[in-house]
């Protein structure tokens, strides 16, 4: 009897020391805070982009605007110099 | 003492179970998902990155040509404030009067008729301003020159429509001398002293005798400029009556 429950502690020593040795195949709380700090990164990129394209947005509509004015500006001084004879 | 052993193992079997599983299901990832998740990460990263700088760069290029956009903007503005020979604020003071007049002519076109003799005053102002300012330099520039030349021909759309009023409320003969002969004389009615009797007949269910007007009647005053056959009747009738009344 006392042989047999030997053998059990022993097998269970075994699965316990199997199940620790699977377990460690996983990547460890460093890595995984490492991943997760990199994913934080990536998310706050993305939104710092976003913004940039809005930003970018605005300007090149600011520009168009600029340009229609500068255009018109300069086709009502060719009219003016034209009435005036200059 | 079996079951001492029994316990203990028992014991040994649920810390093991405890210690391992725990952390394998908080986990959920091997080793070969996690570098595989961290090179596509580090991947994205890289790659926001770049966008990022390409970005800022292209915001910088865009504010340059921005800030030069404005400086030509500015130094064109200026030398066309030179050619017309007025400042900004002159100018500024220009296209703030057209506007308005535009606004305000506007309105004065959604009046009746009879609303706009009582602006007349207005109008012949506004007409005069929108002349005064067809000989400003600033006209010569095509987009102010049209806006008011287009408001010219609305102001005398605008003259043109109330030659005269198609009512007319009567005053009192104390303060406004109100009488058939004076009404037709008023140069908003006919202008013509003798077409008194036009108003007469065109109102004979208020007026039975042309002597008597009461204040505060509205009289309709009939189109035209001679008067009818019926009119000319009627009105020789009440100046033969006239002549033979006793004095």
């Amino acid at each position: 009897m006392v042989k047999n429950m030997k053998s059990f502690i022993a097998a269970a020593v075994l699965v316990g020391a199997g199940m620790v040795a699977g377990c460690s195949s996983g990547p460890s709380a460093e890595q995984l805070a490492q991943l997760e700090n990199m994913k934080q990164q990536a998310k706050s990129l993305s939104s710092q982009l976003q913004d940039k394209q809005r930003q970018k947005g605005d300007l090149e509509k600011q520009i168009a605007a600029k340009n229609g004015k500068l255009q018109q500006c300069q086709a009502d001084q060719d009219a003016v110099k034209k009435a005036l004879g200059k | 003492m079996k079951s001492k052993i029994l316990f203990l193992l028992i014991a040994i079997i649920a810390g093991m179970i405890l210690l391992n599983v725990q952390p394998l299901r908080a986990q959920e990832m091997t080793k070969d998902q996690w570098q595989s998740e961290m090179n596509s990460t580090t991947t994205q990263v890289t790659d926001l990155q770049n966008q990022l700088k390409k970005i800022d760069d292209d915001i910088k290029g865009l504010k340059d040509r921005s800030d030069k956009l404005d400086a030509d903007v500015k130094a064109c503005n200026d030398a066309l404030l030179a050619l017309l020979g007025v400042t900004q604020s002159e100018f500024d003071a220009f296209d703030r009067d057209l506007a308005s007049m535009e606004k305000r002519v506007a309105e004065l076109q959604a009046m009746s008729d009879a609303e706009l003799l009582n602006h007349r005053a207005e109008i012949d102002q506004i007409t005069k301003k929108l002349a005064d300012m067809a000989k400003s330099k600033i006209a010569l520039i095509p987009r102010y020159g049209e806006r008011i030349k287009a408001l010219q021909e609305k102001v005398a759309a605008l003259i043109k429509a109330p030659s005269r009023m198609d009512t007319y409320t009567v005053g009192t003969w104390a303060k406004d001398r109100d009488c058939l002969w004076n009404i037709a004389k008023k140069k908003d009615i006919y202008d013509n002293a003798w077409l008194w009797p036009k108003i007469w007949q065109g109102n004979r269910d208020k007026i039975k005798d042309p002597d008597i007007i009461k204040p505060r009647w509205v009289l309709k005053i009939p189109e035209g400029k001679e008067l009818s056959k019926a009119e000319k009747s009627s009105a020789n009738t009440y100046y033969h009556k006239k002549a033979a009344a006793p004095k």
